[in-house]
């Protein structure tokens, strides 16, 4: 069943455009995010979708009813939405105590006070906040408040829970924590949830799918896996992942398979867009996939390392080959100023084409 | 974990919540706007209907015509006090614009010795009113004043003479310079320390820093600044009236003040052209400040990280800088201050009289004697406390009108707040005087304390708006927008969740509104009735009949009413400024 319908939707500040004709759905128990750099127009969609930005154009459905219809003039006002919207900064009211801030929408509806206090009660102890009730927010840690904002955003049911970037103000080490513990609580309690987040990781750990945003666009949509594994265009394929690029000249193309040529290098890749013999292009290769070798090979490139990290759980080499410089992972320490040959496995070199200049 | 409450039935989305919850506030809110037009434009149209009349508009055969304009025009009075304004305004400038860029540096941004108890001092010129400054210098620096009399014993003659026009400008000057201050020590507060000490490291020293660093980053702050001392150079009253009584020196204001004589008869028609041609001098002003003030705004992108202070050391240069700052505060504070203060514990005072053998107490008893006098303490009293808290109620009220809007309702606000900010108190009073004589239903209003309250609103708005907007710049946009989100109207989210966030924001402002009130002086000149004195104004009638044991008595109760507020909010850690 779909819960929330977006079509078209069209926004802009001062004549800035900051949404271009945005469409998406989000089913029933399902977690989506929206993915994208700065200024891709993510938290603006979010914030349009809770009512909190005004677009210009389209139309925003939750459960079949008009939230936002340019064309028919209806705007629903923030509050009777319903929906719950996790702050980045939490935004808790510093004046009210854990308990008050949870109870307030609650309040808002009218609850009487005895169901309300039990409503609250049931829902802290869910996310363990049981023993902090009276406490107010500053007298807890950050990833306390984390879960105060969102008992605050859950406890009156939404249809649909909104989060704007819900683990970017917490420590690096705790926020992979929080992350599985937040998709797990969205499996448990069957959340439909629309996630914004500019960590590619945080996106696909936390979603069922991902809508990638750029400029006010989407620009690829679909599972983690779908993007990592299959990007669609190069912006896509460079977004997620740590990727090497290689600037080539397509040599000759047959099907999906295309050689590509530097300076004095041939490369066997995939072709994943339109590709002509002759045109410049580029290969994007993750570097978890490049296989370092102390041999000649097919598709391997001979390179010079020019220097190694140790960073734990493997080792990272920079390797320099005339003008090319590319990055690969690896389990073995490996002397700088040695020449190896790097293989670019075929299936993994996806190439396109060049992006005309803006 | 299991699911969060599953039993309750989804919330239904139309029947939750009233689908346009909206239309009430928003009533309230163009009733408030409305309101504050009316209070503000009312006066200001007055008068100018007023100017172009050829008799007191409640006179039965008046007429439209420039006859007033004419008059106003050929009078060589006029021209001398437009001259003597023009030279007190730049002289202001000249004084204060510099001495309060460098306080402000000092104060703010290096280790002057005892920076942290000096800033009340600094400010304490603001909450004085000027009438009281003026009268202070007159006993203490006048020819026979308390410190010419000791410096004449000593050196044989005084190289001062405070009623001349470059007296009376130098002293405009000094007292103006907590306005530079105010405005130079927030923006410099506001930069972060970084870019300085980038300076340093560099190479260059505190004075280099000062001036190729701090001061023009700021400089937006400063000329905002220097316009402001500018166009309060045409407004001041207090100081020219008392101090360029004795060698004829006249101002715009007091021109416009001594007009009531000059016929006979009430010559309304003239004090309105004056009021209007002084308006025409402060618009483009304010008006000028305002685009400076979008461009200072401009400037925040390129200002430093304000995370960290750290302040810069002067070394041997800070005992300097510290002589210069209680070189201003003995000239500008303490002089004037004792010197009232002891006019006011003796009896009589001139060449050849000891000050102990005339020590006496009868000026403050004789206080008492008196009912107006008697009656000027106690309303002063009240239109602070009860007048101030309804002011700030009238201020949030229009605060919230506009907060967090774009519509052309948060400009119309904008433009009335700056209004009053072009009229000066004794324009707004008299303006106030003939709404309450003109407007039927109104009449019954003149002679109360009404009157008084919403005049001093209404010329104090400008100053009140900042401090309400100040607090409500406070509350981060997404704590407002979480209450939206969980279901709360706009009304209901400002009574449960801004509003309780500024309520220190408030009880500060109402402070600050007192302490503004129970200085104000020339708002309340026009509107003095029996039943209505107030202290401020009463000064003015008061110095006008020669009292000046009265006068002496009751400029000391006035300034112990500020002090206690001034103590009051020290105490409470309110910020004196933004």
């Amino acid at each position: 069943m779909t819960k929330l319908i977006v079509e078209d939707l069209h926004l802009a500040y001062d004549g800035v455009k900051v949404l271009e004709g945005v469409s998406f759905q989000l089913r029933a128990g399902e977690v989506v995010s929206l993915l994208g750099a700065s200024g891709s127009g993510k938290t603006t969609l979010l914030r349009a979708v809770a009512g909190l930005e005004q677009p210009d154009r389209g139309r925003i459905l939750l459960d079949g009813h008009t939230l936002y219809d340019a064309a028919a003039g209806v705007n629903r006002p923030v509050e009777s939405r319903s929906l719950g919207l996790v702050f980045q900064s939490y935004a808790l009211w510093p004046h009210r105590t854990v308990a008050e801030n949870v109870g307030y929408g609650l309040k808002l509806r009218s609850v009487p006070r005895a169901e309300r206090e039990q409503r609250v009660e049931k829902a802290l102890a869910q996310l363990g906040l049981a023993h902090l009730a009276r406490r107010y927010p500053y007298q807890l840690s950050g990833g306390q408040q984390q879960r105060v904002a969102i008992a605050r955003a859950l406890v009156y049911n939404p249809p649909v829970i909104l989060l704007d970037e819900p683990l970017s103000n917490l420590d690096a080490k705790l926020r992979e924590e929080a992350r599985a513990w937040l998709r797990e609580l969205i499996i448990q309690l069957n959340l439909s949830a629309l996630c914004v987040t500019h960590d590619q990781t945080e996106a696909m750990a936390m979603s069922d799918r991902i809508l990638l945003l750029r400029n006010g666009r989407i620009e690829q949509e679909g599972t983690p896996a779908e993007l990592y594994g299959a990007p669609r265009t190069l912006y896509a394929a460079e977004f997620m992942g740590s990727n090497n690029r290689l600037s080539a000249e397509v040599l000759s193309v047959d099907g999906e398979q295309v050689l590509l040529g530097g300076k004095d290098w041939r490369l066997l890749g995939r072709a994943l867009d339109w590709l002509r013999v002759g045109d410049p292009a580029q290969a994007v290769v993750r570097l978890e996939r490049l296989r370092v070798t102390d041999a000649p090979g097919p598709n391997r490139i001979q390179a010079q390392l020019s220097t190694a990290m140790y960073l734990g759980d493997r080792w990272e080499y920079l390797f320099h080959q005339r003008d090319l410089r590319f990055r690969a992972f690896g389990q073995t320490p490996l002397t700088a100023g040695h020449d190896y040959w790097i293989e670019f496995p075929q299936q993994d070199c996806w190439v396109f084409p060049e992006p005309v200049a803006a | 974990m299991t699911t969060l409450n599953p039993t309750a039935p989804q919330l239904a989305l139309p029947a939750a919540m009233p689908a346009r919850g909206g239309r009430r506030p928003d009533l309230l809110r163009w009733l408030v706007l409305g309101l504050t037009a009316l209070a503000v434009l009312t006066p200001l149209a007055l008068i100018v209907y007023q100017s172009v009349l050829d008799a007191p508009f409640f006179m039965p055969d008046k007429a439209l015509s420039l006859d007033a304009y004419r008059f106003v025009f050929d009078d060589l009075d006029f021209w001398s006090a437009l001259r003597n304004s023009l030279v007190i305004a730049s002289g202001m400038l000249l004084i204060s614009v510099p001495l309060g860029a460098v306080l402000a540096f000092a104060t703010a941004r290096t280790d002057l010795p005892g920076r942290r108890w000096l800033e009340p001092w600094l400010l304490t010129p603001v909450f004085v009113s000027p009438m009281v400054l003026g009268f202070g210098y007159v006993v203490a620096a006048g020819p026979v004043g308390f410190y010419s009399n000791w410096w004449q014993g000593w050196f044989g003659g005084v190289p001062w003479n405070p009623y001349s026009l470059p007296g009376i400008a130098v002293i405009a000057g000094l007292t103006h310079v907590p306005h530079v201050y105010l405005y130079c020590s927030s923006a410099l507060r506001n930069l972060g320390s970084d870019v300085e000490e980038a300076a340093r490291v560099a190479g260059a020293g505190p004075l280099r820093v000062a001036r190729d660093v701090s001061l023009p980053m700021v400089m937006p702050s400063l000329l905002f600044a220097a316009v402001l001392v500018f166009f309060l150079g045409f407004e001041v009253f207090g100081l020219p009236l008392v101090l360029g009584d004795p060698e004829g020196h006249l101002v715009l204001t007091t021109y416009l003040y001594k007009l009531t004589n000059k016929l006979g008869i009430p010559s309304y028609h003239l004090m309105a052209v004056v009021a209007v041609l002084i308006i025409l001098v402060t618009v483009p002003l304010v008006l000028l400040q305002r685009r400076l003030l979008r461009n200072a705004k401009r400037f925040v992108a390129v200002k430093g990280k304000a995370s960290r202070h750290q302040v810069l050391p002067l070394g041997p240069w800070r005992w300097a800088a510290f002589g210069l700052v209680m070189l201003w505060l003995f000239v500008t504070v303490f002089v004037p201050l004792s010197g009232i203060v002891l006019r006011a514990f003796v009896s009589q005072w001139g060449e050849g009289v000891t000050w102990w053998q005339a020590l006496t107490l009868d000026n403050f008893s004789g206080l008492f004697e008196q009912d107006n006098l008697v009656r000027a303490m106690v309303n002063s009293f009240a239109v602070g406390v009860l007048g101030g808290a309804a002011a700030v109620f009238c201020y949030t009220a229009l605060g919230l009108a506009g907060h967090r809007r774009h519509d052309w309702g948060v400009k119309l606000s904008d433009y009335l707040v700056l209004v009053p900010r072009a009229v000066p108190g004794l324009l707004a009073g008299l303006a106030f005087l003939w709404v309450f004589l003109f407007v039927p239903g109104l009449k019954e209003f003149k002679n109360s304390m009404f009157c008084i309250w919403l005049a001093y609103t209404v010329v104090w708005l400008a100053y009140g708006m900042r401090l309400i907007q100040g607090a409500l710049l406070q509350v981060g946009p997404e704590l407002e927008e979480a209450a939206r989100s969980v279901g709360a109207s706009r009304a209901r989210t400002s009574r449960d969740v801004t509003l309780p966030l500024i309520r220190h924001g408030l009880l500060a402002s109402w402070l600050l509104v007192f302490m503004i009130f129970e200085r104000e002086y020339s708002t309340g000149v026009y509107l003095l009735s029996p039943g209505t004195e107030v202290v401020g104004s009463l000064l003015v009638s008061l110095w006008a009949t020669g009292a000046v044991e009265q006068v002496a008595a009751l400029s000391v109760v006035n300034v112990l009413m500020v002090g206690a507020g001034l103590a009051l909010a020290l105490r409470f850690g309110v910020k004196l400024h933004d």
